[in-house]
């Protein structure tokens, strides 16, 4: 099954995605961004913005009244017009992402899987236990797109891991309906979903979470906001010395130590 | 035996060529060239054993000349050039057996091991290893920064040092240094435990050579995560070296002390 299921990935990619889908300049500054409320509970960080609306409740945070563990490390924007814009273009963006043309269907549990840049589809819910590994195969611009009809669901402990140059801004999860992110889970790339987002206790998002009309609600979480579409490639490891030199060092290195037992036929 | 050795050479020139072009172009392969070398060394250095060795030659050495012929022709087919490459060991040890029997292959045995070296990256495998292996590295080298104390956020094979990003790429996934340092140990093992009964010693050079390769690339990326300096250029290069140099340290105090451990006990 699994055999099969890399082959209809492998087959998508070869039809690979051409469209580029854009935050928008307003929406991207935000880590967090819900419809209702954005509720915290437990010393939750997020780096970048974190707004809502239409809503205006937002708790759990130290910089709002009454107070709570949780930071932020840019502006909290309760219903106010930035947030507003913010929530437009996450309506634009998520309708583009909805709208891409597919290029393989998924379905069920994509844990233990690799997926190559394109546009995947679900018309049902999706899930992810254990790791799923997306593979930009060295091209930092390439994108992935998941679409799904309903739920999204990721299990205690599963990761989404970023391989090969890809960027969790160039990572999309069109959600029909909620984000639920299971505890100690890591996950990457922004979450588009049309009602709530909820993250276990412990969970890391290295991307955004981004509800159109309902709430996001966070235990104890980090939330990294990466840098827009668009930003500098992270610069590449160069590789190490050829073998060729390695092992020309290492061999020089016995011959001028050993040099007379090299020199000297083998006696047994 | 001349005749044999170019008859050899003149049915697997198609792999030899492919060989020599895979050492050409990949840097994780380059250390074949030398590989040879090694081999004519060692040949050079047993040659009076050898030859009062008897010959014995034996049929079954034209049923591995069989089927080396056979995989070479699958190899020619389609299956690929490490099918060939192996069909044309195999075939070295097929003439062997025919022209010497089984003594000589025994006493042949250790440059024939040397020569898998030389042998092109099994793609099937390589793929299927190459990726683990980014993120292995990337894993433990996001380790040895924490516990250094050195603040890092990793995103798959992407470390982000303050804000200094490094990518793990398959170039930097340490196949080169196991390749090498596998290499390495097995030459180390040949100068330095060649008596007999010392095979336990050869095997664990063997053995150790992985995870001292492994931990060693993770120190590499480490340190070019750590430093921006050694993330390209001569930097990166004298550092991948330095440590390259640490880790055949590594491999020599590994057999000093399993040998002081193996003799104690034997004794």
């Amino acid at each position: 099954m699994k055999i099969i299921s890399s082959l209809v990935l492998v087959i998508g990619f070869s039809v690979c995605l051409k469209a580029q889908i854009t935050l928008g300049s307003t929406v991207d500054t935000f880590g967090v961004l819900a419809g209702s409320t954005v509720t915290s509970s437990g010393p939750t960080l997020v780096l970048g913005n974190l707004g809502v609306s239409p809503g205006s409740a937002v708790t759990g945070f130290a910089a709002i009244p009454p107070g709570g563990p949780g930071l932020v490390s840019g502006a909290i924007h309760a219903a106010d017009a930035f947030a507003g814009t913010a929530q437009t273009q996450l309506t634009t963006a998520y309708n583009a992402a909805a709208g891409a043309a597919s290029t393989a269907t998924v379905s069920g549990d994509l844990g233990g899987l690799t997926f190559f840049p394109g546009v995947y589809t679900s018309s049902t819910s999706l899930a992810i236990t254990g790791t799923v590994t997306l593979n930009a195969l060295g091209n930092p611009n390439a994108q992935f797109i998941f679409q799904m009809g309903s739920t999204l669901t990721t299990a205690v402990g599963s990761t989404v891991v970023l391989a090969n140059g890809a960027q969790a801004s160039n990572v999309f999860w069109q959600v029909g309906s909620s984000a639920t992110l299971g505890t100690s889970s890591f996950f990457s790339g922004n979450i588009l979903a049309l009602a709530s987002i909820s993250l276990g206790t412990g969970a890391s998002l290295q991307g955004r979470a981004l509800a159109r009309t309902g709430a996001v609600t966070l235990l104890s979480n980090t939330i990294n906001t990466p840098a827009g579409l668009g930003g500098p490639p992270p610069p590449l490891v160069t590789p190490a010395p050829s073998s060729l030199i390695l092992v020309t060092t290492a061999l020089l290195g016995i011959v001028i130590y050993e040099r007379k037992r090299i020199f000297k036929p083998f006696r047994s | 035996m001349v005749l044999t050795a170019l008859a050899l050479l003149a049915c697997y020139a198609p792999a030899l060529r492919g060989m020599f072009e895979q050492w050409r172009t990949d840097e994780d392969m380059s250390h074949g060239f030398l590989v040879p070398v090694v081999i004519l060394w060692v040949i050079w250095r047993e040659r009076e054993r050898w030859r009062a060795l008897p010959a014995q030659p034996t049929w079954l050495g034209w049923a591995l000349l069989a089927f080396a012929a056979s995989l070479h022709f699958a190899g020619a087919l389609g299956v690929g050039l490490f099918a060939e490459s192996l069909a044309f060991l195999i075939s070295i040890a097929g003439a062997v057996l025919c022209l010497g029997g089984f003594s000589w292959l025994r006493a042949l045995a250790f440059p024939l091991i040397l020569a898998l070296f030389m042998l092109p990256k099994l793609a099937l495998v390589y793929n299927q290893a190459t990726l683990p292996l980014q993120l292995l590295a990337s894993r433990m080298a996001a380790g040895m920064l924490t516990v250094a104390g050195i603040g890092v956020i990793r995103e798959g094979n992407i470390l982000d040092v303050g804000g200094h990003k490094v990518a793990v790429v398959e170039a930097c996934n340490g196949i080169r240094y196991l390749f090498s340092l596998g290499f390495m140990a097995a030459v180390f093992g040949y100068l330095f435990d060649s008596k007999s009964g010392m095979w336990p010693a050869r095997l664990t050079l063997l053995a150790a050579a992985i995870p001292i390769a492994i931990v060693a690339n993770a120190a590499r990326v480490a340190a070019a995560g750590w430093i921006p300096a050694f993330d390209s250029g001569f930097p990166h290069e004298l550092s991948g070296w330095v440590i390259f140099v640490l880790c055949l340290a590594m491999l020599l105090l590994t057999r000093q002390l399993f040998n002081k451990i193996y003799v104690l006990n034997r004794s």
